[in-house]
């Protein structure tokens, strides 16, 4: 019968379209995740660069690397401090975008899906008419 | 005034949501509370380590040139020393960087940190108890409709 056939054809699109949805939900709590990350890095590299800006110019600089600290120059430190913040600046600008787009994607499918299934439940009703 | 009358809007749009979208902002609410709570004790453990860390340096500054001391190589094993300067530290400032300060620089940036942390916990302390009056105002309400709900069927 061509009506249990179509149920049958909806119900797999209805399912592909949630696992999509549910992917893309997931993508973005991911993404969300890894924003919080480096909100958290740029208040620590900010608070950093204030730290740095109120020293003297004479002022004794180290890194720490690995278990070790290097003397480092304060400009270098600074100017380190500064390329890591635009850096971090940078990319959730960028993620904010990936964020927007997804959104929107998320938004157009259900859209999507709703028109969809009310098409197909007309022509659902349709055919239950022939019937 | 404008605070009050915002409590009255939201009571206003929570009393006209469904059950479900009810106990939707309620677990979002008691989340965000939860995540503010959590917030609120981590900054709490950095001020008492902060201010640790400035008793210390008190204690440090009291002492003379050459004093002895006993120096923490592991939990439970110190080994003695003799203070070569007590007049310099070195502060670690985050993101691996350690900027030699003297005393009462030290002290300065201790308690400039402590006064940071200060303002940021009562900032904290308003937005969470403001979310606290959402999240509870929705459980009320969610409450009141569920017994109604009881009642009626």
């Amino acid at each position: 019968m061509m009506s249990s056939s179509t149920i049958r054809d909806l119900q797999r699109e209805l399912e592909n379209k949630a696992n999509d949805l549910s992917k893309l939900q997931k993508d973005i709590a991911k993404n969300h995740q890894v924003r919080k990350k480096y909100t958290i890095q740029l208040g620590e590299n900010e608070l950093v660069l204030k730290e740095l800006d109120l020293l003297k110019e004479d002022a004794n600089v180290y890194k720490l690397i690995g278990p070790v600290l290097v003397k480092q120059d304060l400009a270098e430190a600074n100017a380190n401090v500064r390329k890591r913040i635009e850096y971090i600046s940078a990319e959730l600008v960028l993620m904010e975008l990936f964020k927007i787009w997804k959104r929107s994607r998320i938004a157009r499918k259900i859209r999507y899906s709703n028109c969809n299934k009310r098409c197909n439940l007309f022509r659902l009703g349709k055919g239950k008419h022939r019937a | 005034m404008a605070s009050s009358k915002s409590g009255r809007e939201t009571a206003m749009t929570l009393e006209r949501m469904s059950v479900e979208q009810l106990k939707a902002v309620k677990e979002q609410a008691d989340m965000e509370v939860n995540l503010l709570q959590d917030s609120l004790t981590n900054i709490g453990t950095a001020t008492t380590r902060l201010e640790i860390a400035t008793t210390a340096l008190n204690d440090l500054s009291l002492r003379s040139l050459g004093s002895k001391i006993l120096v923490p190589l592991t939990a439970s094993l110190y080994v003695p020393a003799t203070l070569q300067d007590p007049h310099h530290v070195l502060v670690d400032i985050g993101t691996g960087y350690f900027v030699e300060k003297t005393m009462p620089e030290g002290k300065d940036y201790c308690e400039r940190k402590i006064s940071l942390l200060k303002s940021n916990f009562d900032q904290l302390v308003e937005v969470a108890s403001k979310k606290k009056n959402v999240a509870d105002e929705a459980g009320v309400i969610l409450q009141a409709k569920l017994k109604q709900l009881a009642s009626s069927s």
